[in-house]
């Protein structure tokens, strides 16, 4: 039975466009799910749903079996790791952290091993007396994480919180989360708007597009197999042709394309292909069976270190192509040359177009 | 890039000795021995913090003016503060006209607002008895105090108080533990200048006392106009004293400046 | 928080409310009402609905000098409070000093201080024997003291400093947009500092020195304690005469209708400053 249930959740604030729409979602005991998606699109609304602090105005959600949608924040048992961390600026970092064994009466002997507990686990031994100005970014995160955790919450939901961190920091703090995480076996909501952030840490990925669920899965499902043209296009960099369906033959640029599931619509469609399905080939060698292609002129070449990303200009319109600089002969691409794009019928993504 | 020039810290130097030179000839004025205010003076003796000593009218006019400060604050703390939790921490249609209403008398020009407070009060029975001066001092006070804590307020980051509530805190728990704390400078610098506020409060307690009940202020006031001596200069020592103790206090205990919002 | 966000919260602000509905509306109300009351030769005010004060009011030329005097003497002390204040905010602005704060608050010191000693501080170091005159005698600059209070040299002395720390803290106020990087960038194009400050650094502060000079003109319109004490019954301002009206003579309709007058007097400069720079900054 999934941990945490959400049903038909609504928010509208005021008389303004729903923030979330009638958003259903389960994640399962233990589970790292990440909530991803552009800004606005109601991550943060969902998340202090799920907190108790916002009320829902319609829908439910159910933790563990139990119906919580009415329940106020305190008696919720979730652990909230802020955007902004939101540590209590008059308390020490113990204090902090001992601020929900506190509200939870623990007997002072306990609340001191906990604390200690919780500040090895985020590697934070001997700041117990700093106040939280005192620490870096990446310190504060951790202090938030640890008081979030200390209080052996239900849930772990944590909102952007690594956004305000560098590179390298955000990094390693992904790694630190997701390792804590699975040892102590919580379950975990983690929104985020960076999809490198979504597909690398999370077990399964929610879409969410303008306050509505576009598509749950695995991070593969979501990159492989999107499930719309929203998805698509915001998971990982594709390529998109204006395509002519005719049941089930589809046509770029007056040429046949082969399809592996072809959507059996008609008329004007959205072809899209990622750019490292793509591959460049020399003009003049025949395609090869089942393999679309079609030609065009090298416009720009973009070296990325360990990929090079090709801009070629065809009829079809300007397409990119990624492919590693492993062999030497990626130098033989020069600006100007006359090039076959290819890519796999298994590779090609339809989708009807947006309707506006 | 040095942040201020030698040219600056001049200017700066001579502006403050404007600002400084009438507090520190008052106070030296009060150790004269002379009978008139002359600077420098023939001599020095305490004898004119005696005189005061043996003066009761000026005795009675600290009394009260002490007891009426008190007073005020207490009661401007009292109404204030939860106005200014409602303005900062609430949205609700004519928020901006409510807080327009606490702060206009902070608009209005202090002596009009003298003059309307006298023609209220002498017909109510309220001129110059202590509810009417209290009554009188908050028209000011309250004001400052709501527009203080109301910065107080809205500095803090709802965030915080929602980390408190998903932790276990009660609403009640989380304005005592988090809420409160967080206001305690703006709350320390509101008392400090509702205090002071109120004891130095000059024109609307000579509208408003009489003969019998007269403020401090009051009477140095008539004083001054009637004869200029050293005696009113210790006077003025101790109040000046006064107010620098408040002043280092507060900002000891919070700074002064940035509970003030600047 | 479910609790402290729910509406209906309404009634804390009630306690506020009815205070100050009593001791600020309705005797602003009252001030109003009481200017179209009537007068009676012997001085007795009775009841009534006229404009009589006020056709009294317009007749009086002593009026006009009053207001001539009062816009004077503002516009003077307001003047000089901001050649003062100005220097010193923009210190305070960009000072690292370790005694930045006990700086700050000397500088609005005066405002800590009561008003009437700080006028007695100004009749020590400005009367007939005091600092000024005894070093300007003791120096044989001069064979008798020269009058610097009970007339317009002291009271605009007085009134300038009084002026000084509201000046201070609007400027302070006002002084978030200046950015010490455009300076440091004008710096860095080849301004020297004097024309950092010509091209910069006053044109950024320009709001802020609008909005201190407005606010203190505003306060010396209506001060009073200071023309009175350090003017010596010499220096007439329409403060010093509402209060003598209200006070002295008991002509309750005239101070009432004196006061009106100042309060749309104000307004109208209010308004007019307004447009002013509305216009300025177009
Ligand atoms: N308190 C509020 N009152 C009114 N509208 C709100 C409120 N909070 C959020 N919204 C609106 O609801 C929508 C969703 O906001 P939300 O904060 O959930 O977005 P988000 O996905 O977290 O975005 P971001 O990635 O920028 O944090 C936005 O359009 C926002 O303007
Ligand atoms: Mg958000």
């Amino acid at each position: 039975m999934s941990h945490v249930r959400l049903d038909a959740l609504s928010k509208v604030y005021g008389s303004n466009a729903p923030a979330v729409d009638d958003l259903t979602l389960t994640v399962e005991r233990g589970e790292f799910l990440a909530l991803l998606g552009p800004s606005g699109c109601g991550k943060t609304t969902t998340l202090r749903m799920i907190a108790g602090l916002v009320p829902p105005t319609g829908g439910t959600i159910t933790v563990g079996g139990a119906d919580v949608t009415s329940l106020p924040p305190y008696r919720r048992n979730m652990g909230l790791v802020f955007q902004n961390y939101a540590l209590f600026p008059h308390m020490s970092v113990a204090d902090n952290i001992a601020f929900g064994l506190e509200m939870r009466n623990l007997p002072r002997s306990e609340q001191t091993s906990r604390i200690a507990e919780a500040l090895a686990m985020v590697r934070l031994e001997g700041y117990e007396k700093r106040r939280p100005r005192e620490l870096s970014g990446g310190q504060q995160q951790r202090v938030a994480l640890a008081r979030a955790l200390v209080i052996r919450p239900d849930v772990l939901l944590l909102d952007e919180c690594l956004s305000n961190l560098d590179a390298k920091l955000r990094e390693q703090m992904r790694i630190e989360i997701r390792e804590i995480q699975r040892r102590l076996g919580i379950t975990a909501i983690f929104v985020t708007h960076d999809q490198v952030e979504a597909l690398t840490m999370c077990d399964r990925v929610a879409l969410m597009d303008r306050g509505r669920l576009a598509q749950v899965g695995t991070p593969e499902d979501v990159y492989e197999r999107p499930a719309n043209r929203f998805v698509a296009n915001f998971v990982g960099r594709i390529n998109v042709m204006r395509g002519e369906a005719n049941g089930a033959s589809l046509a770029v640029a007056g040429a046949p394309v082969a399809v592996a599931n072809a959507p059996r619509t008609q008329g004007t469609v959205d072809v899209m292909v990622r750019p490292h399905r793509m591959t460049i080939r020399p003009e003049d060698v025949a395609a090869a069976a089942g393999e679309n292609r079609v030609s065009g002129t090298i416009g720009r070449i973009v070296y990325i270190g360990d990929v090079i990303q090709v801009a070629v200009d065809t009829p079809a319109g300007p397409l990119v192509a990624e492919r590693t600089t492993t062999g030497p002969d990626w130098h033989t691409l020069a600006v100007g040359q006359r090039v076959a794009v290819a890519w796999s019928a298994a590779d090609t993504l339809v989708f009807p177009p947006e309707a506006r | 890039m040095k942040p201020t020039g030698p040219v600056l810290r001049l200017v700066v130097a001579l502006v403050y000795g404007f600002i400084l030179i009438p507090i520190v000839i008052v106070l030296a004025v009060s150790f004269s021995a002379d009978n008139y205010i002359v600077f420098p003076p023939s001599g020095w003796s305490l004898r004119w913090y005696g005189t005061l000593l043996a003066t009761p009218t000026l005795f009675e006019a600290f009394r009260v003016s002490v007891m009426l400060a008190a007073l005020v604050t207490v009661l401007a703390l009292a109404c204030g503060m939860p106005a200014a939790f409602l303005i900062a921490r609430h949205r609700f249609r004519g928020r901006d006209a409510l807080f327009g209403f606490f702060t206009a008398p902070l608009l209005l020009p202090t002596l009009v607002l003298a003059l309307a407070l006298l023609l209220a009060f002498h017909p109510w029975g309220l001129a110059a008895t202590v509810p009417g001066l209290v009554l009188a001092h908050l028209t000011v006070t309250l004001p400052f105090v709501i527009r203080i804590l109301t910065t107080a307020f809205a500095n803090l980051t709802p965030d915080v108080e929602d980390a408190a509530a998903t932790l276990g805190a009660r609403p009640f728990t989380v304005f005592r533990r988090v809420t409160l704390p967080l206001v305690v400078p703006g709350l320390i610098a509101a008392t400090a200048l509702a205090f002071l506020l109120s004891f130095d409060e000059t024109v609307i307690s000579l509208f408003i006392s009489g003969p019998r009940l007269q403020t401090l202020p009051v009477a140095v006031y008539h004083y001054v106009e009637r004869r200029t001596d050293p005696a009113i200069a210790a006077l003025s020592a101790l109040m000046i004293t006064g107010s620098i103790a408040i002043v280092v206090l507060v900002e000891r205990m919070v700074g002064l400046m940035r509970a003030v919002g600047r | 928080m479910s609790l402290l966000r729910r509406p209906g919260m309404l009634w804390l602000a009630l306690p506020a409310t009815a205070v100050l509905l009593f001791t600020y509306v309705a005797p602003m109300f009252g001030l109003a009402r009481m200017s179209f009351n009537r007068t009676l030769p012997g001085g007795a005010m009775q009841p009534d609905w006229t404009l009589a004060t006020y056709a009294e009011m317009a007749a009086d030329s002593f009026n006009l000098e009053l207001t001539l005097n009062s816009i004077q003497l503002s516009f003077t002390a307001t003047t000089f409070a901001l050649l003062l204040a100005y220097p010193v905010s923009l210190f305070l602005f960009r000072t690292e000093s370790r005694f930045r704060s006990l700086l700050a608050i000397i500088a609005i010191g005066p405002l800590l201080v009561n008003g009437v000693v700080r006028v007695f501080g100004w009749i020590a170091v400005l009367g007939d024997r005091g600092l000024v005159n005894s070093a300007l005698l003791a120096l044989g600059l001069v064979s008798e003291p020269v009058r610097l209070i009970y007339n317009w040299t002291g009271v605009t002395i007085g009134l300038t400093e009084s002026l000084l720390p509201y000046m201070v803290l609007a400027l302070l106020a006002g002084f978030g947009r200046l950015d010490r990087e455009v300076e440091a960038a004008a710096m860095s194009l080849g301004a020297r500092p004097w024309r950092v400050f010509v091209r910069v650094t006053l044109p950024l502060s320009l709001p802020a020195i609008v909005l201190g000079w407005l606010i203190c003109f505003i306060l010396a319109m209506s001060a009073f304690v200071t023309p009175k004490l350090l003017g010596g019954g010499r220096v007439f301002v329409l403060a010093t005469q509402v209060f003598e009206e209200a006070v002295d003579t008991v002509n309750w309709p005239l101070a009432a209708a004196l006061s009106v007058y100042m309060l749309v007097l104000l307004l109208l400069f209010l308004g007019a400053y307004g447009a002013l720079t509305r216009r300025v900054e177009r």
